[in-house]
């Protein structure tokens, strides 16, 4: 039901995405950090589930909060002549190799248990 | 939250991201938009603004250290007799080499572009391109105010020396690699008659432009001050031969 549930946001969001005529360039760089913000929070959710401690509210709110508060220190960051969004991009992408990290960590161990398992087993078989 | 709760908000945050990595990736591939071409247009303009302060600014350290170099150079020779004759030199080369300001008496022209198209016996010009200031006919103001004997000679402000082109850059005209525009007013230091009379002289280059309808002015003048050069002359080829 879930995974049925995204794969028809996905789809619906790219047809729609296609027809839609384009944005300024000038706003297309708040749009990238936006959906860096996004991917980050993404990552994140992966993360917390294999964890077992997702909250869909906290998913939902960091989804949408770190999109909206990073387009706005980006703005923020043209208005001062300062590149805010180089931190923000800094930020966002560090915590997604760490989620990553997490991610990969969880389903090396996976493997390995998987693996010690099957060679107990082939042991047992021998004797 | 039920299951179909949790469905229903995934499903709409994975429509928000992809709709806008969509519209973000259709942006940053049609790099032809028009917004676009701007915006580099804009920062490039930044850049040439940004490293015109940078000259300015190097260029003012670069006459402050020319004053105190001249100073220093005063001071060493002061109890010298012939390093103070070899001091003399160096400025006397220095101003004929155009790097120094210098004043006399000369003559100062101003030609303008005649935007009415009207010849001056009151009938309507039929080539609009005669009444308009080319390089050419800075090269030939030059180039007679040189006959006429011209010590130092400046378009708007540029000092003519040894190095100096004076080229159409499309409806610019540059000279020392600077743009210049109508009005220009051109000063020469020399005897203000014989300059006067080379270009005013029936056939003299002041005279035709006069004729074609551009706004022309001279007048001759005792105390005329005309700037130094602001660029470097640098050398790679020329040795002394020996």
């Amino acid at each position: 039901m879930i995974f049925i549930a995204i794969v028809i946001g996905c789809v619906i969001g790219a047809v729609i995405g296609i027809f839609t005529p384009m944005i300024p360039y000038t706003y297309s760089g708040y749009l990238a950090i936006a959906i860096i913000a996004a991917l980050d929070s993404v990552f994140g959710g992966i993360a917390a589930t294999l964890n077992k401690n997702f909250d869909l509210k906290i998913f939902v709110t960091g989804f949408f909060g770190n999109a909206i508060l990073s387009i706005l220190l980006s703005y923020l960051g043209q208005k001062l002549n300062v590149d805010i969004y180089l931190a923000a991009i800094v930020v966002f992408v560090g915590r997604m190799f760490n989620n990553l990290g997490i991610i990969r960590r969880y389903y090396l161990t996976k493997w390995e248990n998987a693996r010690a398992k099957k060679e107990q087993n082939v042991s047992e078989k021998a004797e | 939250m039920n299951k179909k709760q949790i469905a229903i908000t995934l499903g709409i945050m994975c429509f928000a991201l992809t709709f806008a990595i969509v519209i973000q990736l259709k942006t940053v591939s049609d790099n032809t938009a028009p917004l676009h071409q701007s915006l580099v247009e804009d920062s490039l303009r930044d850049e040439v603004l940004k490293w015109k302060e940078r000259y300015d600014s190097a260029y003012n350290e670069l006459t402050v250290s020319n004053n105190r170099l001249e100073e220093v150079r005063k001071q060493a020779t002061q109890n010298d007799v012939t390093s103070m004759a070899k001091q003399e030199e160096i400025t006397q080369n220095n101003m004929l080499l155009g790097l120094r300001k210098v004043t006399g008496p000369g003559l100062e022209i101003v030609v303008a572009d005649n935007n009415t198209g009207v010849n001056p016996d009151g009938s309507e010009s039929l080539d609009l391109s005669l009444q308009v200031v080319h390089y050419n006919d800075l090269l030939q103001i030059v180039n007679a105010l040189n006959n006429a004997g011209a010590e130092a000679i400046s378009i708007n402000d540029q000092r003519v020396v040894q190095t100096s082109s004076i080229t159409c850059e499309g409806n610019v005209i540059k000279i020392n690699g600077q743009r210049i525009s109508s009005p220009f007013t051109i000063k020469a230091i020399g005897s203000p008659g014989l300059l006067s009379g080379s270009l005013n002289m029936i056939g003299g280059w002041l005279y035709i432009m006069k004729q074609d309808g551009i706004n022309v002015q001279s007048n001759q003048s005792d105390n005329l001050t005309v700037e130094a050069y602001n660029g470097v002359i640098s050398y790679k080829y020329i040795k002394i031969k020996k």
